[in-house]
């Protein structure tokens, strides 16, 4: 991230205006850096033009290793490794082995997809984040534009596009 | 975009801002730490410490220290055990299918609720380990790992062993769901902290910056989060139950139990969120974040579920003189009857009775009975637990080894522990988190309160 | 090692008893000093353990170098040398008093670990009972005698030697106590003796006397003979009080007998009728097919009642007194005279008066010859009373010089123990003989301690023809030394008392051809521990032809009987009784008897008043989880506190109160557990009377009391699956009479419950162990559980732990009261009716083929062998207590402390904790840790060694060859052992399973055989056969 450094933000208090004006900026041919919000708005992503998550597919693919996974250990421990008469029943009773294999499944998937999660959003202990407005996690929207990606532009028209569509502060930031 | 009716009672009240909302919930965590919440970490780790005297006394002399004989063999732990499992599903419940179900409600209520759920879940696990006769090599033996000698691995015949996964996962599962929807708010007070508390915070928050790409893909994650701990709340009570159901004693073996210790388990986790609600709200007055609306609904849930249990009690009978089976029929005819008909009747009138009560909306919308009935709903559980477990065992099959069953005091200290536990859990949490999931309220802030700005 | 070894041998050159090496050998024993001052706090670790080991490898070198040499022969062929973890056997026999039965002992690395029965004698055929099987632990018992003492202080065997003849024989006038010998040469040692000291005489006296049979022989006879009794050849059996079962002179024997008579099958489908009339419920009451319940007050007359009714069928003259109308009593006598010559009537009564009309009525019914035998007497009880009463009244007025206690406590277990104590005093000279510290022997000055049978030579002469030798099977542990041995020295003889038995033994070696070498004769019968004179010769010392004529007559018997016994006596009336365990109370030091439930009872550790349900429910008593109150018991002036147990079959107006308890002397797992009932004993007729019959008083006081039984629900509930009986008619018309079919509706028919399953099952290509039980033959005298308790090292818990319901036994014999007639509910049907029919029921792990307990193990700790056993894999166990919750039988027992080097437990578990009494484990079977299960593991130790053996000589197992300690000690052979896929083992011909099918689940086509619990279809190793009641109908 070294190229941008410098921003123009537009503060808005409400979602319905941030949505619109989302909108309105894109129309504007103006390139949006990225909209913080204290709390996730509907729709957002979509005028954003943001692609659907694939999350859910890596939560699938997870929960198929988990199933095999399960199955085979179970089956392994209990056929193959050490076959034992217990109950009378045969070595691998099969309807025994849903629940483990249930659980596995569920464990598999859902700790497969966070850690996706977590990686894609860069998210850990230890992660410096860029703050370009402490409010934006308190009650305002911020929506970030960077200077050198939209150079085409010039700065007061985007501060005037910004105003018009309903930001109640235009500023700009720049990080060293 | 979200769908609303304008008929319903706004969520919020009070007409709160986005900013009174921050302040309202981060006040808890920034603030001094109050008079009665002192008051109430000094009592519970009080009750921790003096558990503790009988938890050491019993890993020190073996579990011979608790009333259990050689028919009862088990009774007091797993009655806790399967309580507190029961008590840890709300959370989950409330948060996950309640967020499938798209029930805004939920929203300042689900944070709390799960964190009583792992909390639950912990006290819970505790006994499965502790009633061990050696839990030094239970708690490692139980896990699949070959022995020392090689291939001697675990039994999966065993519902012990899958209550090990089963409660393992539900716990890993609701750990996670809930520190995903810590993380946002941990930001907020991240960006309203300073000096080490900003520090602290800013690891807690993991980095969060709030970006319209990271809110989009953390709604899905919750989203199908909530889709796998969806089935997940329901399995962890199903498997419990097999231990029990799968068995050959009369009284335990009964297909009905899943269904029937799940709506237990709803029942009894709705209930103690009440309770902690209730006293939550009070003394962090957030009054207009759990409203009456709040405590209606859930108190609705326990109508339902707990005449659901109602049922399942009757239904049992009726197996029971259907099967034509003397045992069984025995089994529960002593429950009734036997010598500790007082254990049944009193689940009777906790489980069954107690809850139509809610039926009157006075009633249902008033803190005061909604307090008691919630303590009382769950004792009726913890009974239900006891009357499954002892009253099946003491009179089983053969006459000659019919016994009675009395706790000692190490019993009572060990379950007092566990209560230790969990609420010096809980009043950490309610003071260092916070306790109303601040981005979720403000999502559904604007459509359901009254007034915004 | 070496070196010890050497000494050893050196040791051996001596005799075994030298001070000299006894001294070295206790330097050797760790235990030893321990268990004067340690071992009461019971703190010896695994290294103590692992020292006494060393220690039992010494005594093994010894025991091997020893025995077979030149003095005992193994009784199986063992090799001669022994191999560490190869047990050697040895022909022995037990003996307490009059109490006998042969035996074989088993002993590993030189320590005697078990007890069975020697099938070799015609006596008790193989059988042993509760008291013999424990008897390998008192030998271990660390409060034994550990050297001479006089006047309380340990002293060498030569300074007393050196003293004391001198003083006897200044004394005079010696009188010499002793309970009934059996044994010829300890008779003769006595005879020398008294040759020597001149006026000596030899006074015997029982604690459980029979003074009133052979009393009455020598009135009715002219000979004072016990006779030899045959239950087997009795149809018709009529007993008025006699527990010839549990306690009464011979009971291994008579069991044997009595099961005889009792087997049943197709083929065969006759059994003996057995009438019972008494006031306590005793075993043999409990066994009965008709008991009637009467006052101690009434068994005089009943019995002279049924000499009438019988005199009426003969023809012959009735005597007055004798028209006591008794539910059943002319029913028997009717049947006992369709069956003359082969029925059989006995009394318990120690009065001669009653025995009297005994004789009578057996002579009436011919039965004298045939199940009576006075031809071959027997001479288990010798003892006189009214001699004893003089003694004391002698022993008082000062007129004794010396007295010895050879091996018995008068002072504890003689009516007038009291007296007898202050009389001590006033004797010059006291000498006691008894291996361990008792009553007697603490008032006595000097105490010469005799060895422990197990460590003794000996001879008995049991019955006419019949005798057998003891051995020793270790050498002494103590400084103690042979109490005949003793006699002989101060009679100033020096030889051994081994030589001594030997010289006496040349006489039956003359009276014999068929072995010519008189040490093969010797090596022979001490291989086969018994020996039978070719031809019973009637030797000159009784005079007794093949048949007995009567010289007395019966008229003063019945004046006197109808004298002393009215029946419209009025007060409460106590019954003193012995326990099949605790019996005289000799043995209370161990725990094992201790802990062994009364088999009615089901009490452990404790004597209590028996009261009838009627009282308990008019005086408002009610018992719930062995809690009850405590009651002031007041006869013959005395008075004391004991707990009230309401029984079943009590009779009305009597209550019942056990001897053998109360010991204040025994050492310190008896000492204060229950009261001493002995002073009770009337002796004012002469005889020792255990029926008091006037001046009785029992009230209830408010203090309450537990009492800790093993079982406290005693019916059955009428659930089928459990207890499955019939009448013998209804069997002889239909052999499945009583079963219960369970079938389970599936596809619109009702199937068996095997037929369901989800699975194929398992094959067991090679063994498939099984046991099969007949509840006719148990008589429920539990000698299993005290022998699977010393097979399988299971832990003594103590009573604390047994009332917390946590006793270890792997094997208990469930004893369920029949309801009362008619009842249905569940309230009526939890009462006991009150005179029940008793069911005896073994239980112990089912083996199950699906077993409930497998499935639910999270840490494959117990699993199915591929022979059928359910294993347990203790240190692999986790102790959830899974399986056992989900036994259906409820046989697993979980460890719920540490009771092992545990000084809480100490007092009690003595086997596990002190040094001495660890000797006694079983090496083959481990002790189990805390926080583990256990169970029955059907000997999973010896099938082993079986199976080896076998593969050694690269054989098939022969059946028989492998058995369970359980059915080993059975006197009855209740139960039977073996392999099920062996279609000519007795187990399997017994059970008849079709030939073919390796499967797990066999078929058995034995119409009496059935599963407890067949409905749940856990398909069980152990199939029980129906109880068979032989009367009209059932009124269970």
């Amino acid at each position: 991230m070294e190229r941008d450094k410098n921003f123009i933000l537009g503060i808005f208090d409400d979602e319905d205006i941030l949505l619109n004006a989302v909108r309105e900026v894109r129309k504007a041919g103006i390139k949006i850096h990225e909209v913080f919000t204290p709390y996730p708005i509907h729709g957002l992503d979509e005028d954003l033009g943001y692609k659907r998550s694939r999350l859910p597919i890596a939560a699938f693919l997870f929960g198929l290793l988990g199933t095999t996974l399960a199955l085979t250990m179970q089956y392994y421990m209990m056929k193959f490794d050490w076959p034992m008469i217990i109950g009378g029943k045969d070595y691998a009773a099969f309807p025994d082995f849903i629940p483990v294999t249930f659980e596995l499944t569920v464990l598999l998937s859902a700790f497969g997809m966070v850690g996706v999660f977590m990686i894609s959003s860069n998210l850990k202990p230890w992660a410096q984040p860029r703050i370009f407005d402490l409010r934006s996690t308190d009650d305002k929207h911020v929506m970030a534009i960077d200077i050198a990606n939209n150079a085409a532009l010039d700065l007061d028209s985007i501060k005037e596009t910004l105003k018009n569509v309903g930001a109640t502060e235009v500023n700009s930031k720049s990080f060293e | 975009m979200q769908v609303t009716s304008s008929v319903r009672e706004p969520l919020v009240t009070g007409g709160k801002t986005y900013k009174d909302v921050t302040n309202d919930v981060s006040r808890q965590v920034e603030g001094k730490p109050s008079v009665t919440w002192l008051l109430g970490l000094a009592v519970s780790v009080g009750a921790l410490l003096l558990g503790s005297l009988a938890l050491v006394a019993t890993l020190w002399e073996g579990i011979g220290m608790w009333g259990l004989n050689k028919t009862v063999g088990w009774a007091w732990d797993i009655t806790n055990f399967v309580w507190w499992v029961g008590i840890g599903h709300a959370g989950t419940l409330i948060s996950a299918v309640l967020l499938l179900f798209r029930q805004k409600w939920r929203t300042s209520i689900n944070r709390a609720a799960e964190a009583m759920t792992i909390f639950a879940v912990i006290c819970a696990a505790m006994f499965p380990i502790i009633h061990m006769g050696r839990p030094w090599l239970g708690a490692i033996w139980a896990l699949p790992l070959p022995n020392t000698y090689g291939s001697l691995w675990v039994n999966f015949n065993s519902p012990l062993l899958w209550d090990v996964f089963a409660i393992s996962t539900y716990f890993a599962v609701s750990l996670v769901f809930w520190y995903i929807g810590l993380i946002p708010d941990f930001a907020t007070i991240r960006d309203r902290a300073v000096g080490i508390r900003k520090t602290i915070y800013g690891a807690l928050s993991f980095g969060w910056d709030g970006a319209a790409r990271t809110w989009m893909r953390y709604e899905s994650v919750s989203l199908i989060l909530a889709g796998l701990a969806t089935p997940l709340v329901l399995s962890v009570h199903t498997i419990v139950s097999f231990d029990f159901a799968t068995s050959v004693i009369p009284g335990w073996h009964t297909t009905i139990f899943p269904p029937y210790f799940v709506a237990g388990a709803i029942f009894s986790g709705f209930a103690m969120v009440l309770t902690l609600m209730i006293v939550t709200r009070k003394a962090f007055n957030l009054e207009d974040y759990i409203t009456i609306g709040h405590i209606e609904l859930m108190n609705i849930v326990i109508i339902i579920t707990g005449s659901i249990v109602g049922i399942a009690y009757i239904t049992e009978f009726f197996m029971a003189w259907y099967s034509g089976v003397a045992a069984e029929q025995y089994a529960f005819v002593n429950r009734m009857f036997g010598p500790y008909w007082w254990a049944y009747w009193s689940m009777m009138t906790c489980n069954v009775i107690s809850p139509q009560l809610f039926w009157f909306k006075k009633i249902r919308t008033s803190i005061a009975a909604t307090f008691i009935l919630s303590l009382v709903v769950n004792i009726g559980m913890w009974f239900e637990r006891f009357v499954i477990i002892v009253t099946s065992l003491h009179r089983d099959y053969l006459p000659s080894s019919w016994v009675m069953f009395y706790p000692t005091m190490y019993d009572v200290g060990i379950y007092l522990f566990t209560f230790g536990l969990f609420f010096t859990c809980f009043l950490l949490f309610a003071k260092f988190f916070p306790v109303i999931n601040m981005a979720e309220v403000k999502a559904v802030l604007k459509s359901s309160s009254e007034k915004v700005k | 090692m070496k070196e010890n070894k050497k000494t050893y041998w050196k040791g051996l050159e001596q005799l075994t008893n030298d001070p000299e090496f006894v001294k070295h050998a206790d330097k050797e024993f760790p235990g030893f000093k321990g268990s004067n001052s340690k071992a009461g706090e019971g703190d010896s670790s695994r290294r103590d353990f692992l020292k006494l080991m060393g220690f039992s490898l010494a005594a093994a070198s010894l025991a091997a170098c020893e025995a077979p040499v030149r003095k005992a022969i193994p009784y199986v062929n063992k090799p001669v040398d022994l191999d560490p973890s190869i047990p050697n056997y040895y022909a022995s026999t037990f003996i307490s008093g009059g109490d006998y039965a042969a035996i074989v002992v088993k002993t590993r690395e030189g320590r005697p670990i078990k007890v069975d029965g020697n099938d070799l004698s015609s006596i008790t055929q193989g059988g042993t009972s509760a008291l013999v099987e424990s008897s390998v632990l008192s030998l271990y018992d660390s409060q034994r005698m550990k050297g001479p003492q006089v006047n309380g202080e340990l002293v060498e065997w030569a300074a007393i030697d050196a003293e004391l003849p001198a003083k006897l024989r200044a004394a005079g006038n010696i009188k010499i106590v002793s309970n009934t010998i059996l044994s010829p040469s300890t008779e003769r040692a006595i005879q020398q003796f008294s040759e020597a000291m001149g006026e000596v005489e030899l006074i015997t006296y029982d604690p459980l006397s029979s003074y009133g049979i052979t009393k009455a022989s020598e009135t009715y006879f002219g000979s004072n003979a016990l006779p030899t009794y045959q239950f087997d050849k009795a149809e018709v059996i009529v007993s008025f009080g006699a527990d010839f079962l549990g306690t009464w002179i011979s009971p291994i024997e008579f069991a044997k007998q009595y099961s005889k008579g009792r087997k049943i099958s197709k083929q065969n489908p006759e059994m003996s009728r057995h009438f019972q009339f008494e006031s306590n419920l005793s075993l043999t009451g409990a066994n009965a097919d008709y008991r009637t319940p009467i006052r101690a007050s009434q068994s005089g007359l009943a019995v002279l009642s049924l000499y009438n009714l019988l005199a009426q069928n003969a023809g012959s003259g009735t005597v007055s007194g004798g028209s006591l109308e008794l539910p059943n009593l002319a029913r028997a006598a009717d049947e006992l005279w369709a069956q003359r010559g082969s029925s059989i009537v006995v009394s318990g009564s120690n009065d001669p008066n009653v025995q009297i009309v005994i004789n009578a009525i057996n002579e009436l019914l011919g039965n004298h010859g045939n199940t009576v035998d006075f031809s071959r007497p027997s001479y288990f009880r010798k003892g006189n009373d009214e001699r004893m009463n003089q003694l004391v009244t002698e022993m008082n007025a000062g007129s004794v010089g010396g007295i010895i206690f050879y091996n018995c406590n008068p002072v504890y277990d003689f009516a007038r123990g009291s007296e007898l104590a202050e009389g001590i005093a006033k004797v010059k000279v006291s000498v006691a003989t008894t291996e361990t510290k008792n009553e007697t022997a603490s008032l006595v000055q000097y105490i010469t301690p005799d060895h422990h049978y197990l460590e003794s030579w000996n001879d008995f002469y049991p019955r006419r023809g019949e005798y057998s030798l003891s051995q020793p099977t270790i050498s002494p542990l103590f400084n103690t030394r042979q109490a005949q041995e003793s006699l002989l020295k101060w009679a100033g003889i020096n030889t051994s008392y081994y030589d001594f038995i030997r010289e006496n033994w040349q006489g039956l070696f003359d009276s014999q051809e068929t072995i010519n070498d008189f040490q093969e004769f010797w090596d022979r019968c001490l291989y086969k521990g018994v020996y039978t004179e070719p031809i019973a010769a009637p030797s000159e010392d009784e005079s007794s032809p093949a048949i007995l004529t009567p010289v007395g007559d019966i008229g003063t018997a019945a004046t006197a009987l109808s004298r002393d016994n009215n029946d419209a006596a009025s007060g409460p009336e106590l019954v003193l009784y012995a326990k099949v365990g605790i019996g005289s109370g000799a043995y209370a030091n161990n725990p094992w008897l201790q802990e062994m439930p009364d088999p009615i009872s089901k009490a452990t550790w404790d004597n209590y008043v028996t009261v009838s349900q009627k009282w308990a429910s008019d005086n408002g008593l009610k018992m719930q989880e062995g809690a009850t109150k405590l009651a002031n018991v007041t006869a013959n002036g005395i008075s004391i506190t004991v707990p009230v147990l309401v029984q079943p079959g009590q009779a009305e107006g009597t209550i019942g109160l056990a001897l053998g308890y109360g010991r204040t002397e025994a050492g310190r797992v008896a000492n204060g557990v229950g009261v001493n009932a002995y002073p009770f004993l009337d002796t004012s007729k002469g005889h020792v009377s255990y029926d008091i019959l006037e001046g009785v008083s029992i009230e209830l006081t408010a203090e309450t009391y537990r009492i800790a039984q093993t079982q406290t629900h005693h019916t059955y509930m009428g659930r089928e699956f459990v207890i499955q009986e019939a009448t013998l008619e209804e069997y002889k018309e239909d052999a499945s009479a009583g079963r219960y079919h369970p079938e389970i509706y599936m596809d619109g028919e009702f199937v068996k419950p095997s037929k369901i399953s989800l699975w194929s099952g398992h094959k067991y290509s090679q063994h498939h162990w099984g046991l099969a039980i007949d509840m006719n033959s148990c008589t429920g005298c539990s000698a299993c559980t005290v022998a699977c308790q010393v097979e399988n090292n299971v832990a003594v818990v103590g009573k604390q732990e047994v009332l917390n319901r946590r006793e270890m036994a792997w094997i208990r014999i469930d004893r369920y009261y029949s309801s009362p007639e008619g009842a249905s509910s569940n309230q009526e049907l939890e009462q006991a009716a009150d005179n029940p029919e008793v069911t005896f029921q073994p239980m112990m792990c089912q083996h199950c083929n699906n077993a409930p307990c497998e499935t639910v193990c999270p840490v494959v700790a117990t699993t199915h062998s591929s022979e059928g056993l359910n294993q347990m894999t203790y240190n692999r166990c986790i102790g959830t207590r899974y399986c056992a919750n989900n036994c259906p039988y409820k046989v697993r027992r979980f460890n719920w402390f540490k009771y092992h080097d545990n000084k809480d437990f100490a007092g009690v578990n003595t086997p596990q904790n002190d040094d001495l009494g660890k000797m006694v484990l079983n090496p083959d079977v481990t002790v189990r840790a805390r926080g583990v299960m256990e169970k029955c593991s059907m000997c999973v130790q010896r099938i082993q060694a079986g199976k080896l053996s076998a593969k050694r000589e690269n054989r098939k197992i022969k059946d028989g060859e492998i058995n369970v300690a359980c059915a080993i000690a059975c006197p009855t052979e209740a139960l039977v052992f073996g392999d099920l896929n062996d279609a000519q083992s007795k187990v399997s011909q017994l059970l008849k399973i079709e030939e073919n099918t390796l499967s797990a689940n066999k078929e058995v086509n034995e119409e009496r055989a059935y599963h407890v619990l067949e409905e749940i279809n856990v398909s069980p190793n152990v199939w029980y056969f129906t109880k068979i009641r032989n009367k009209d109908k059932n009124e269970a």
